[in-house]
């Protein structure tokens, strides 16, 4: 792309707009005058072999030998073309017989060559001495017993000075006509410039606390509108990741000021009442809980963060998936037996994953977990692997616990998110194992999904890339 | 035993000299890199406790300077940040061992006594004793009032290891990592081994008057005699 110099994309439109048409019109006019020439020069052709035969009876021997031609009768060609003929009579050894006063002192085209006329006509162009061109048609002839040799021709000068008026012209009108193409050029590029003017004017006052607005959209079927949509839904995306960030910020606080909060009041009251040693014990233990909700929170926030900013790396190896799912089972099994939940195992031994094998176990143990924690006593989860319709390993961890509702399917992955805020004390949790889940799943190339259960309970299914057995050496 | 801490954390730094000399170790303290340098230099000690971060010089410096001189002295390190690279970073210094910060007190003293026992193995005893609680290590038996006590795999390792640190709070952590081989701190772990240490006191505990295992609330369990 030539940059011309300038970096309005307005005046660049222009400037090759006027430049794509200067070159139409060179090339059409180019065109326009060569099939003109071509045209006119045909007629002058045919007006020559015509005039050829008028000038052929025309033409008398006086009875003192010598050529006479009335030229009183239809001097002129009919075609505005060719007005004057120029004649010259020739005998055939080259002594020129007649010439005409048209062709005055000049000669058309010197001694005859061999044939030349004979047996119809020959027809040639010609540049006469003083320059003229001309259209020549010669011809052999017998009058009155004498052989001789016709030479007609017209002057090709009017096709020349037509081809030069109309040439004039257009040079004269073409600027014209590209002033008055640049500027509508200009105009339509402004025009069509226009929209996208406003909507960088508009994306301009888009900050992050006004990520509300939206560009606007004046035709949604064309490409701005395209432009304009996908700028919006790009801002859409933005806000909701702002949204989430802030949402994310005030939980974090809110969950990081409650063990403070604790910690805070229980040291206060402690320290007010007349306390015993006993109840020192017990205040200080209750203080050191508190620190260790603490502090469990902030390691889990820290693994998301490096999570988030790609710092921890994945040691890959190739194991059997089921591992994952019997390794966390043998880990929560006191757990699940506590509750004397019915437990079932059951899948493909042979599918085999690469990955990192910590954080995937890591991961599966805490759906696990959550899935044990919220099944009452006497239910039942039920781990299973198979393979899927896509030929991924799919782990599936299903309870039948009182099962998620609907609008809190997705958002369970959420950082902090808690399905019943009111139970967050009770059960302990930050809400954060799902999260880091999902973390270790993604970064496997994986998805985690959660659904409901018919008849009550929940699964939540893992899917993961497999990698043939063979591979395992 | 002989102990120098530098740690610019002065809340930090006497909360730890309190316990360590409560402990029964002699304990210096330097809250700059500078200060510890001298110290190192100018008295012996059996075991540094060296904060990463520190004003001045910092803790990996340090250990630098002292392993060139060819102070073979025992080093752990207190650090807030265990970024694996800082981690590596410090074990490569020639640290023998690396604390993160928050960390259990009773984690630091049973780091401080396996750095400072490395000579004479204490794991290699195969007979543990806690009153009339006995363990055959090797064996894999453990007997109470000469009664054998039926303990799965886990139980059994969840109090050998207890029984090796008799008469000190083992926090939560340090089961998880040494007894359940779980490095991941987030894992959730605690609830499991809740369970489990509820267990093992319903074997080792209940069908007996004095009891074994003590629960320390906030910070861990203990097996001794005396509860306090």
């Amino acid at each position: 792309m030539i940059s011309l110099g300038t970096k309005s994309v307005r005046t660049r439109l222009t400037l090759w707009y006027v430049l794509v048409l200067t070159s139409v019109i060179i090339v059409y006019v180019a065109g326009a005058s060569l099939v003109l020439v071509w045209q006119m020069r045909s007629q002058i052709d045919r007006q020559v072999v015509q005039d050829l035969e008028t000038v052929e009876g025309l033409l008398y021997f006086t009875e003192d030998g010598r050529l006479h031609f009335n030229e009183d009768y239809h001097n002129h060609p009919e075609s505005k073309l060719v007005q004057e003929r120029m004649l010259e009579v020739l005998s055939p050894d080259g002594t020129i017989l007649f010439k005409n006063n048209q062709l005055g002192e000049r000669v058309l085209g010197g001694a005859p060559f061999m044939g030349e006329g004979v047996g119809g006509y020959s027809q040639r162009s010609e540049r006469l001495p003083d320059g003229t061109r001309v259209i020549l048609a010669s011809r052999a002839h017998t009058m009155q017993d004498r052989p001789i040799l016709l030479r007609v021709a017209f002057s090709e000068e009017p096709i020349w000075s037509r081809l030069q008026q109309m040439l004039a012209i257009l040079l004269l009108a073409l600027p014209l006509a590209l002033a008055a193409a640049a500027y509508a050029g200009y105009k339509l590029a402004g025009r069509v410039l226009d929209p996208i003017e406003k909507m960088a004017q508009r994306a301009q006052q888009i900050t992050s606390e006004r990520l509300g607005e939206r560009l606007p959209i004046e035709n949604a079927e064309d490409e701005l509108g395209h432009l304009a949509r996908t700028f919006n839904e790009m801002l859409s995306r933005i806000e909701e990741s702002f949204e989430q960030l802030k949402r994310f910020t005030s939980d974090a606080s809110h969950e990081l000021r409650t063990p403070l909060a604790a910690i805070r009041s229980i040291g206060e009251v402690g320290l007010h009442k007349n306390t015993s040693g006993e109840e020192y014990r017990d205040i200080i233990g209750s203080m050191l809980e508190e620190v260790n909700r603490l502090t469990n929170l902030v390691e889990s926030l820290l693994t998301l963060s490096r999570a988030d900013a790609g710092e921890l790396r994945l040691r890959y190896e190739i194991f059997p998936v089921i591992d994952l799912l019997s390794d966390a089972a043998s880990l929560l099994e006191v757990l699940i037996e506590e509750k004397k939940l019915t437990f079932t195992l059951t899948g493909d031994e042979s599918l085999y994953v690469k990955a990192d094998r910590l954080f995937l176990r890591q991961a599966v143990i805490n759906v696990l977990h959550n899935a044990v924690k919220f099944t009452p006593s006497g239910g039942a989860v039920a781990l299973s692997v198979a393979r899927n319709k896509d030929g991924k390993a799919e782990l599936s961890i299903t309870d039948n616990g009182p099962g998620i509702p609907a609008e809190h399917r997705t958002l369970v992955f959420d950082r902090f998110y808690r399905v019943d805020p009111a139970r967050s004390g009770e059960n302990k949790g930050a809400g954060l194992g799902l999260s880091i889940a999902r973390w270790a799943v993604q970064s496997h190339d994986g998805e985690i999904a959660l659904s409901n259960v018919p008849d009550g309970g929940c699964t939540f299914s893992i899917r993961l890339p497999t990698v043939p057995q063979t591979s395992a050496d | 035993m002989h102990i120098l801490i530098v740690e610019d954390e002065a809340k930090l730094l006497a909360a730890l000299r309190k316990g360590l000399e409560s402990e029964g170790y002699s304990v210096s303290v330097a809250s700059t890199g500078e200060e510890g340098f001298f110290l190192i230099f100018n008295q012996s000690f059996d075991l540094l406790l060296l904060d990463v971060m520190l004003p001045g010089r910092d803790g990996v410096e340090i250990l630098t300077a002292l392993r060139k001189r060819g102070l073979a002295v025992p080093v752990l390190f207190l650090t807030a940040k265990d970024a694996i690279d800082d981690r590596v970073r410090g074990l490569e210094a020639g640290a023998d061992d690396y604390l993160v910060k928050p960390f259990a007190f009773s984690e630091l003293v049973a780091r401080i006594r396996a750095l400072t026992r490395r000579a004479h193995r204490a794991d290699a005893v195969s007979r543990l004793k806690l009153a009339d609680l006995e363990m055959d290590v090797t064996g894999r038996a453990v007997l109470r009032e000469n009664r054998e006590l039926v303990l799965t795999a886990r139980e059994f390792d969840l109090l050998e290891y207890l029984l090796r640190h008799q008469g000190r709070v083992v926090s939560r952590e340090m089961l998880a990592r040494d007894v359940w081989k779980e490095s991941a701190r987030h894992t959730p772990l605690d609830n499991v081994i809740d369970v489990h240490i509820a267990r093992l006191r319903r074997k080792v505990d209940e069908p007996f008057k004095v009891k074994l295992l003590h629960t320390v609330r906030g910070v861990g369990f203990v097996v001794r005699e005396v509860a306090t």
